[in-house]
């Protein structure tokens, strides 16, 4: 396409913030009948622009992808342009290249987007057949509930988003979170990524922090920003080049000196922890040169002996913030700390030697890394260091300790709760955390296992697809093909009649160890194949949704467009299955349970949202959450630099908390922030994973790309982003490649003793030789059928990045990929 | 519509970095109405270097469809998307990154476009696609041709960054 329609000066307008990662850039939407564009004279485009000229640099443009054609319930045609928002503090006119193609996800009859859910449908032996909602939804509800009144509410498992932006927000988290929890009451509850319902940094909650601590800004403020596990150029990518680029390159340094009157500062220096040489580390040391950047390429499942290593130097210069430790940490869990996890009754060199000779660094690295964290500045002032960690720790050998020991670092400097500082989750999808409480305790249900092994008899997945996401995701989709037989079957043979004698047969399928499964979903994605009620969800766009990002910024995503037939908004879906248990348990004299249902009779989607907004007042009992005073109206003012969470009605006016901790009161009973303790230095790897350490070759990472969002839901159906990963990449270091015979682009069989899976060869230089890097989650390839089932006993928390197998080549370069390229991503010079 | 005035013709000289500028002042129509921007564009065309004088690694500079849109062309010394020539490996691009609009460099021994300013990376031997970045759309190919032994930019297929329609 060589050109994009103009929006004409009547186009609508709205304010959105991007579907997809964690950061949140606002965006401008422009919507008007196709065929009557705006004209390039500035006075003719709704833009304001004059596009009869080059636009310089920097400037307003609508790219081929941030342009389509959509078509409303009524059939009538609109163009749809979504642009970034220059006056959005988050991206400041950035878009991404995932955000750049908003416009390319919506749904439209004349693309690929078309094979969006349009209808609810019910399995039976020939596949999947169109249903009326009232018919999913009573069939559905009575399954339940015969499910619960028999084996009791545990038995009733789910995996479902739990997140902010696309397919999630306040009002479908809240509605979700409602059903199950207060409604069904059901322990077997899991969050889409993951095994169970649990915090992915507990331990930040039991040290008294939250996941996200800091304003994005700080990451302009800040001496040294520290990221460890992350790959933020690819994957939160404009709070990497529209805040710690700045920061890095000196941009930033009018700022600095306005906000620290009297103190030294300069540009920003940042440490990357990661196996791999991603493009975060060759775009860093771009913008601040290679001197100011510390790359620590450690060894997997190194992370807690290098943090800790990095924090016994800082302890034995001298560099710890004893004031604030003394003020703000309960000072005798600092001392158990240094006594469990610094090694402090052994001599300093040796200890850092040996971590050193384990994390595959250099002595002189894990030095300098201290001084950039922590060595006073010139005067004396302290040095302010922002700590970011992602899945990279999060998934890592042991989530619980892994977490501990990089907040344990923070607290250590005194980097929480001041102008650049901080300790928090870079993110990956955007949060909307409100949910009443989870029914079970700590740690969480294993409901992949529930499933596996029949104690889930009804498993209910929404937003999510764990066949390609989930540990040994093969026999997740095995579970769903077995289990789901017997009930498919009977679906089968009692088409007809009438739908007490039909849940009847369901049962006696279930007590044989069958199981009922519901998907609801925007597209028929590999896990709702195997749904025996498969219901059509509302997405991005097509309802207003609140989501807060990686700073906490509350701000409102308005509907701009129909969704696709008989598409309804999650929170609505929940609605419809509450209405009818209440109905059911009335109908059966149960009014206890008939009380569980009541109240969602929600007409609107801020309806919701201020429902939810109730539950969390911002008094102050959680330190993140709280949205007093907020309603659509003051979000629509607010525009997309919204407000950041907690809010908090101050002379009835809400007021935001961009940084957290700076009342320096933290999330425990005694309000002081606790250090927690390593159990032993070195965990160790779990007796599963050590097996396949010793038979297998190469370290399997894997993780998200800059093109892909996730599960490719969306972008397996616009070409610009299939096309380049038609099929999951996997990074081979050259040497390893060599001896194995392979070229970029060949096609590789990846095995161990959980599964095997196919990738296409990357050859890169950003891993090391015996180091493997995947494009995790993808339909024609998902990493998680290497993953074992070994999950943190403490948290539940898989070791996703923990996964060695063995690699080899099956055949060259299919067709698809020659117009794929292998050039290097990680260079820029 | 483009008219007349637009086409330009220019000769690179010899082989290598040879610059091709000196573009007039474009002199289109400046009020295209809405029936007009959905019209295909009537692209000039443009001499760019004699075909025998593009040798090995060549980079060329010049501007198209008009002096505000510089391009380069390339000869990338195996077959390329798109590449003309005895050995169809030579390409032209336009040199305005297609996610912020700032010029494009050539790692002539990387073979790959890289901007500056957010680090997107296009790959000229496949059509100009992002190899990483945040672009939004690959960069815009100049279709070329040789006639009477002159390479010629007769086109471009995609949009260049700045503007709604290639030929303003």
């Amino acid at each position: 396409m060589t050109r994009v329609p103009l929006p004409p000066t009547n186009a609508k307008t709205f304010r959105t913030v991007c579907q997809f990662c964690i950061v949140g850039c606002g965006y401008r939407v422009f919507k008007w009948p196709e065929g009557k564009n705006g004209t390039p004279e500035p006075e003719g485009n709704a833009l304001g622009v004059d596009f009869r000229e080059q636009q310089p640099a920097d400037g307003v443009w609508i790219s081929t992808n941030m342009h389509t054609v959509v078509t409303d319930k009524d059939g009538s045609r609109h163009s749809v342009a979504i642009i970034p928002d220059q006056d959005c503090q988050v991206n400041g006119g950035l878009e991404s290249v995932r955000g750049g193609g908003l416009a390319q996800t919506l749904y439209a009859p004349d693309r690929e987007t078309k094979v969006r859910l349009m209808k609810p449908q019910l399995l039976g032996a020939g596949g999947h057949a169109d249903a009326a909602w009232d018919e999913a939804v009573d069939l559905g509800a009575r399954v339940i509930k015969a499910v619960i009144d028999r084996w009791g509410a545990d038995a009733v498992g789910m995996k479902f988003f739990d997140h902010g932006g696309g397919g999630g927000g306040f009002e479908n988290n809240w509605a979700v979170g409602r059903f199950f929890f207060s409604g069904i009451g059901t322990r077997r509850a899991s969050i889409h990524n993951r095994p169970a319902y649990n915090s992915e940094v507990h331990a930040a909650g039991d040290a008294g922090l939250a996941p996200l601590t800091n304003a994005y800004v700080d990451a302009q403020l800040a001496d040294t920003i520290m990221i460890v596990g992350a790959n933020p150029y690819e994957t939160q990518t404009n709070y990497f080049l529209n805040h710690m680029v700045l920061n890095l390159n000196g941009e930033s340094q009018t700022l600095k000196e306005k906000t620290f009157t009297g103190e030294p500062t300069a540009s920003g220096r940042m440490i990357i922890v990661d196996p791999r040489r991603t493009m975060s580390v060759v775009a860093a040391e771009a913008a601040a040169g290679a001197e100011n950047v510390l790359h620590l390429q450690i060894e997997p499942g190194t992370d807690i002996v290098l943090l800790n290593a990095i924090a016994r130097i800082v302890l034995a210069r001298r560099w710890h913030d004893i004031a604030f430790m003394r003020q703000r940490t309960e000072w005798q869990t600092f001392e158990a700390y240094q006594r469990s996890s610094l090694g402090v009754d052994r001599p300093l060199d040796e200890y850092i030697a040996e971590a050193a000779a384990h994390c595959g660094v250099a002595e002189t690295d894990l030095h300098k890394a201290a001084e950039w964290i922590a060595e006073p500045k010139k005067g004396g002032a302290r040095r302010r260091t922002l700590f970011h960690y992602e899945k990279g720790l999060i998934w890592g050998l042991k989530n619980y300790e892994n977490i501990a020991s990089i907040v344990d670092l923070a607290l250590m400097t005194g980097n929480v709760g001041k102008p650049g500082t901080g300790c928090s989750r870079l993110g990956g999808h955007q949060e909307a955390y409100v949910r009443p409480p989870y029914p079970g305790g700590r740690p969480a249900l294993n409901v992949d296992e529930a499933v596996r092994r029949g104690e889930a008899k009804v498993f209910w997945i929404g937003g999510c697809n764990p066949v390609l996401t989930t540990l040994r995701a093969e026999a997740m989709e095995n579970s769903l093909i077995e289990r789901g037989a017997s009930v498919r079957n009977v679906l089968e043979e009692t088409k007809g009649k009438p739908v007490g004698e039909r849940v009847v047969a369901v049962v006696e399928a279930l007590k044989e160890g069958g199981m009922f499964i519901l998907a609801q979903d925007l597209y028929m994605t590999a896990s709702a194949r195997h749904a025996h009620v498969v219901l059509p969800a509302a997405g991005w766009g097509e309802m207003n949704l609140t989501s807060i990002n990686g700073e906490r910024r509350l701000r409102l995503y308005e509907r701009f467009v129909d969704p696709p037939g008989d598409a309804r908004p999650d929170w609505k879906i929940m609605a419809l299955f509450a209405e009818r248990l209440r109905q059911l348990y009335e109908e059966d004299n149960n009014p206890l349970m008939a009380n569980r249902f009541r109240d969602y009779r929600w007409k609107t989607d801020e309806d919701v949202f201020i429902h939810a907004r109730y539950s969390f007042k911002g008094d102050g009992s959680d330190p993140m959450e709280g949205y007093a005073g907020i309603t659509y109206d003051l979000l629509r003012k607010l525009g997309n630099n919204g407000i950041q969470t907690p809010v908090r009605l101050v002379n009835k006016v809400p007021v935001g908390t961009p940084r957290l901790f700076e009342n320096g009161k933290f999330g425990t009973p005694s309000g002081k922030a606790r250090f927690i303790p390593a159990h032993r230095p070195w965990p160790g790897y779990a007796a599963t994973i050590e097996r396949q350490r010793q038979r297998y070759r190469f370290w399997i990472n894997n993780g998200r790309v800059n093109h892909i969002w996730q599960t490719s839901y969306h972008h397996q159906h616009i070409p610009f982003y299939r096309e380049r990963y038609p099929i999951p990449c996997l990074e081979l270091n050259a040497a390893d490649a060599q001896e194995l015979g392979i070229s970029s682009g060949d096609l590789l069989e990846v095995e161990n003793d959980v599964g095997r899976v196919r990738a296409m060869a990357y050859i890169t230089d950003a891993v090391k030789p015996n180091h493997a890097f995947m494009l995790f989650g993808q339909p024609r390839g998902a990493a998680g059928d290497l993953i074992s089932d070994h999950v943190d006993p403490a948290t539940t928390i898989p070791y996703y990045k923990g996964a060695w197998a063995d690699i080899r080549r099956i055949g060259p370069a299919p067709d698809e990929l020659k117009t794929v390229s292998f050039l290097p991503r990680n260079k820029v010079e | 519509m483009a008219d007349v005035n637009r086409r330009r013709f220019l000769q690179g000289s010899v082989a290598g970095l040879a610059v091709a500028s000196g573009l007039a002042p474009a002199a289109g129509p400046k009020n295209a109405d809405a029936a007009a921007v959905d019209a295909q564009p009537n692209y000039p065309s443009l001499d760019i270097a004699p075909l025998d004088s593009i040798g090995p690694g060549a980079e060329i500079s010049f501007d198209y469809p008009d002096e505000n849109s510089p391009a380069v062309l390339l000869r990338m010394g195996a077959p390329a998307e798109g590449g003309i020539g005895p050995d169809g490996d030579i390409v032209a691009f336009s040199m305005l990154c297609t996610h912020k609009g700032c010029p494009l460099n050539y790692l002539a021994e990387r073979k790959m476009l890289v901007c500056p300013c957010h680090w997107s990376s296009f790959d000229p031997a496949k059509a100009g696609r992002l190899i990483i970045g945040q672009a939004s759309q690959s960069l815009p190919q100049m279709r070329l041709e040789v006639r009477d032994g002159m390479v010629r930019a007769i086109g471009i297929d995609g949009l260049i960054y700045g503007r709604h329609t290639n030929i303003l």
